[in-house]
């Protein structure tokens, strides 16, 4: 399942991105080759022979929407420079400028380095001291946006997903040496006997008094009081727990896979810290709505798994049913 | 109901101080030797950490390419019409299709949605309640599975899909039945 789902994803990822730059070809979003009217002012009047002069550029709201078709508005007035060369006069937008939409991509298509937006000026240009300019600007064609997205995209979150595992470690050693005092002073032997009969139901592969039952409960625990940084180290040891009864080593058992989608629908009484962090004090409202739609779906994980390892298919692949 | 919330606030509250202190308490009134056995348990978390790498990497990158292609406004357009013939509002439906993909980008969905909509409207507790009562789906299998190499993942992602969807549509309906 995993196979097709992370294969699809990556497949379809590119037939969507083929389709959306195609019909942006189609449509010519970008306007390729057509030089969008500017009106360029000089605080200190034109100077023919400056290389670089500070500018504010102008651009018409409604010829701007007519050109590309869009709903977005430019704002009043941008920062800019005018660079002119032998090779012709160039026009840059000041870093970071907030751009409307179809310039903002035109930028961050054609802009690598830095984050200006520049573009060729057309037209003659005024005469010396002359306050106002209006040009035409044509930038870069811009073409395989999405194409080019989703290869940054892959690239950046390979990155991503180290720094995410690597930020793990504190937290991992910290709690994986906690537990082994407790394993050592017999606490998680004492928490198995506790919550043993409450428990047995859903993991009924465990044996009596196995370690990965006290396990368990903490990593529920965690889940439910909503603290997430403790709840991952504590999962991760309850499967590691779960491995040392697992056959074969590299397939899911049953017991890992109801652990699993009893974290993934997340028993929530305290709302996660990172949605306390967003809404403040407003979370206290969603206290109910929270707590009755995370208990629905927990015992709708909990039935689906039970039901789902019963599929023929799946008891095949059961580890503990092969030798 | 208010003395259950006070109680569940000061559970969260001590339940972590409690545990960190007490474990190595305890431990030393067992006569544990405390802080041989902590260095010795700690020493795996670095090693875990990696063994996680090769598999957030397969989802976090795969997952990343799918919402760069724009597929997810696809899927959003072609799921509109339908989920508005059972009252789900058009405006949630981002973070339904993101929350088993990304934990950061549903967060910013909400916080997208606050300044959007307000904090006190109905589609932003929607919203809210989706992302309180779910996980990444995803993620959470990158984390646990890669950390003792579980490759074959067999019914743990259709149960977790299933029990999100479930989420999704319970989110709405408890909102609008608490708050509409």
């Amino acid at each position: 399942m995993l196979n097709y789902i992370w294969g699809g994803l990556i497949v379809f990822s590119l037939v969507f991105a083929l389709v959306a730059d195609v019909r942006d070809l189609a449509r010519d979003t970008y306007r390729n080759d057509q030089p969008l009217p500017v009106s360029v002012e000089f605080p200190d009047g034109y100077d023919p022979e400056g290389r670089l002069q500070d500018v504010t550029v102008g651009i018409d709201a409604d010829t701007y929407r007519d050109f590309y078709a869009t709903s977005e508005v430019p704002a009043d007035r941008y920062a800019g420079v005018v660079i002119q060369t032998e090779r012709g006069r160039q026009l840059r937008f000041a870093d970071g400028e907030a751009l409307p939409a179809p310039l903002a991509t035109i930028r961050s298509m054609t802009s690598q380095r830095s984050d200006d937006l520049g573009g060729t000026m057309e037209g003659a240009p005024p005469g010396a001291g002359a306050p106002f300019w209006t040009a035409t600007l044509r930038f870069e064609p811009v073409r395989w946006v999405k194409l080019s997205a989703i290869a940054a995209a892959a690239i950046d979150f390979a990155e991503t997903a180290v720094t995410i595992a690597l930020g793990l470690i504190g937290g991992l050693a910290l709690w994986l040496g906690l537990l082994k005092i407790a394993e050592a002073a017999g606490i998680l032997y004492a928490l198995v006997r506790l919550t043993q009969p409450l428990l047995r139901p859903l993991f009924p592969e465990v044996p009596d008094g196995h370690p990965a039952m006290g396990l368990i409960v903490l990593n529920l625990t965690a889940n439910m009081l909503g603290l997430g940084n403790a709840a991952t180290p504590l999962g991760i040891k309850a499967m590691q727990e779960l491995q040392t009864l697992n056959p074969t080593g590299d397939t899911a058992t049953n017991p890992m896979v109801m652990l699993l989608a009893m974290n993934t629908a997340s028993v929530q009484i305290v709302p996660p810290v990172l949605l306390v962090a967003i809404m403040g004090l407003h979370v206290n409202q969603l206290f109910f709505s929270i707590l009755i739609t995370t208990g629905l779906s927990l015992a709708v994980a909990i039935a689906v798994t039970k039901l789902l390892g019963r599929l023929r298919r799946y008891r095949n692949s059961d580890p503990s049913l092969q030798r | 109901m208010d003395i259950m919330r006070l109680v569940i606030d000061y559970a969260s509250a001590f339940v972590l101080p409690c545990i960190i202190v007490g474990f190595p308490l305890y431990g030393m009134l067992r006569k544990v030797p405390v802080y041989e056995v902590f260095v010795e348990g700690a020493k795996e978390g670095f090693s875990v950490a990696v063994m996680i790498i090769p598999y957030l990497v397969a989802i976090l990158f795969a997952i990343a390419m799918f919402r760069a292609s724009g597929a997810l406004d696809f899927l959003m357009q072609g799921l509109r019409p339908l989920l508005a013939l059972v009252h789900v509002p058009a405006e949630v439906i981002p973070m339904a299709l993101v929350r088993p993909l990304t934990g950061s980008g549903s967060a910013a969905i909400v916080l997208d949605m606050i300044g959007q909509y307000g904090e006190d409207s109905i589609l932003v507790k929607m919203a809210a309640t989706m992302f309180g009562s779910t996980e990444t789906t995803f993620y959470v299998i990158a984390v646990y599975f890669g950390a003792i190499n579980i490759r074959k993942t067999r019914h743990a992602l259709p149960a977790g899909l299933i029990a999100d969807i479930f989420a999704m549509f319970a989110a709405v309906y408890v909102v609008l039945l608490l708050f509409g």
